[in-house]
């Protein structure tokens, strides 16, 4: 399973508004980087997991947490080195001090990118990629050719991986053995791979723009889009709610 | 009407001409079927018959093709791309969208149709090609049929007159190949929708195109109807193109002597000389 497609629903977070969820997506992630406590930080991703949850999204959300944690788990042993304030705790040698300061640190800064990226994360679970680009140009004013890059991008990830694994089974139908445990070995059998993925990716990003080109992708405007997306109550009150969490966030957490 | 006259076309990077002295003109409402082995200049033809080439790809461009009149070197692509449409032979890389909805609408949006019509022709066209339960689908998870399917649909809600398709059958299973040939079919006798098809399956394009068009290495070397391809057969072996069994058949036995009507081009025409030949009626 991929952890960034669209899981078709049609929860209370599903029905927002594109935009109410980027942004609420940032304010709630702008709320975990102001709060200070490691409790609270604690909180936030308890609360989105079980926000998630109501909407039928709790799976996807642990399975991001737990991911998520193993990037969290590294910035916090970096932290845990090189943070040396407060009171010594363990030390071994001349170089491995941990300290009082430092754990918290290392606590705090961990949990607080899980919590920040989580939302984010999140966000491609209840919105398709389309929506929220033509919801940005309609709303935002953003230019449709940025937006179309942003879609394109998304798009071609899948196809890119099916050709990536295309490419490797050729290499091991002559002989290739990728299934090795050393990792240095491993970069170096895969590195020559990018020379013909990069290749057949550009022949397929040059049709891909005369496709579009025929279809008229230069004479569209704003007003082209087919589909409307209206704000309503239910966005002005999640607005209303997350940016109260910021500032609450800012001035006692 | 596209009319081809004196076309020669080199890529830039090129050292051989890809199109050699072409001439030829597609008819309103016609069925034109172009096949040739690989590299005879099947896709480039496509891609000069609606302005693709030269404007797309940059080579050397001798000769004039017009679309209704238009030339498509003085033109830009935007004045005909509502008049041709064409579906590229790789599916994947023409997709703009990831759900099939979104995909039809990309076309109908650019070209500014009223919002109030998109609606009916983006059901109308799922309705012709039989896909209506696709609608809400991720285009990822469909089948190679299915999403050949939306591929023309997308282009077919632009209401084209010239529907140009290169290999839609390619990685088709038999069946899939047949009901895309038919599709195809209905959309020319019912709707009057040109189409221009480069495929290989030659038993295929025998049964169902009007009109058949044979490339060698850049050049005309058949343009004719699909029944006259028995006095041709000699030709289309050596340049490596197999004709469809049946037809071998019945110049076989016309050769010898036993059979002096028409060719076959399908099993039950076949039957039916066979069964002449051998004096067995039914």
């Amino acid at each position: 399973m991929n952890l960034l497609n669209y899981v078709p629903g049609n929860s209370f977070l599903h029905r927002l508004n594109p935009i109410t969820k980027l942004a609420a997506a940032f304010l709630y992630g702008l709320a975990c980087i102001l709060c200070g406590s490691i409790l609270m930080e604690l909180g936030f991703i308890v609360l989105m997991i079980a926000v998630c949850a109501v909407a039928g999204l709790g799976k996807r959300a642990l399975r991001l947490t737990r991911n998520l944690l193993i990037l969290g788990l590294f910035m916090f042993v970096l932290q845990l080195f090189f943070v040396r304030t407060g009171e010594a705790l363990v030390q071994i040698g001349e170089f491995v001090l941990i300290t009082t300061g430092g754990l918290a640190s290392a606590l705090l800064l961990s949990l607080r990118v899980v919590a920040t990226m989580l939302p984010l994360m999140l966000l491609f679970a209840i919105t398709p990629m389309n929506d929220l680009c033509n919801a940005l140009v309609k709303k935002a004013h953003l230019p449709y050719r940025y937006a179309f890059i942003l879609t394109t991008a998304f798009r071609f990830v899948p196809l890119f991986s099916t050709e990536f694994h295309e490419i490797q089974d050729a290499q091991k139908a002559r002989g290739v053995d990728f299934e090795t445990k050393n990792l240095f070995r491993k970069i170096g059998l895969v590195a020559p791979l990018c020379v013909p993925l990069l290749v057949s990716s550009l022949e397929k990003v040059n049709s891909s723009a005369i496709s579009a080109e025929m279809r008229g992708f230069h004479l569209r405007t704003r007003q082209s889009g087919y589909k409307e997306y209206p704000f309503t109550g239910r966005d002005v009150l999640i607005f209303v709610i997350l940016i109260s969490l910021v500032v609450f966030s800012a001035l006692f957490l | 009407m596209i009319v081809a006259d004196h076309v020669t076309f080199q890529y830039a990077e090129s050292s051989e001409p890809a199109l050699r002295d072409i001439s030829l003109s597609i008819d309103d409402g016609d069925f034109v079927g172009i096949t040739g082995t690989s590299g005879a200049g099947k896709s480039t033809l496509a891609m000069a018959l609606n302005g693709i080439v030269p404007h797309e790809w940059k080579g050397d461009f001798y000769g004039s093709v017009k679309i209704d009149g238009m030339d498509t070197v003085e033109h830009q692509t935007e004045d005909f791309c509502r008049k041709i449409g064409e579906v590229f032979q790789d599916i994947d890389s023409q997709m703009v969208a990831s759900v099939v909805e979104d995909e039809i609408l990309f076309g109908l949006e650019n070209f500014g149709v009223p919002h109030g019509e998109i609606k009916i022709r983006l059901e109308k066209v799922l309705e012709d090609l039989g896909i209506p339960d696709l609608r809400k689908r991720e285009i990822s998870s469909l089948s190679g049929g299915q999403k050949q399917k939306v591929a023309i649909a997308a282009i077919l809600a632009l209401e084209p007159r010239i529907l140009v398709l290169d290999e839609p059958t390619g990685e088709l299973d038999p069946e899939s190949s047949r009901e895309i040939f038919g599709l195809l079919r209905k959309l020319n006798e019912e709707k009057g929708i040109t189409i221009v098809i480069i495929e290989q399956k030659i038993k295929l394009l025998c049964e169902y195109v009007k009109r058949l068009i044979v490339l060698d290495k850049g050049a005309l070397a058949f343009d004719g109807v699909p029944g006259e391809i028995i006095s041709h057969i000699e030709t289309f072996k050596t340049l490596g193109i197999n004709v469809p069994p049946v037809a071998e058949l019945s110049y076989l036995l016309r050769q010898s002597g036993v059979y002096d009507g028409g060719i076959t081009l399908t099993v039950q025409e076949a039957e039916k000389m066979v069964r002449e030949v051998l004096h067995d009626p039914v």
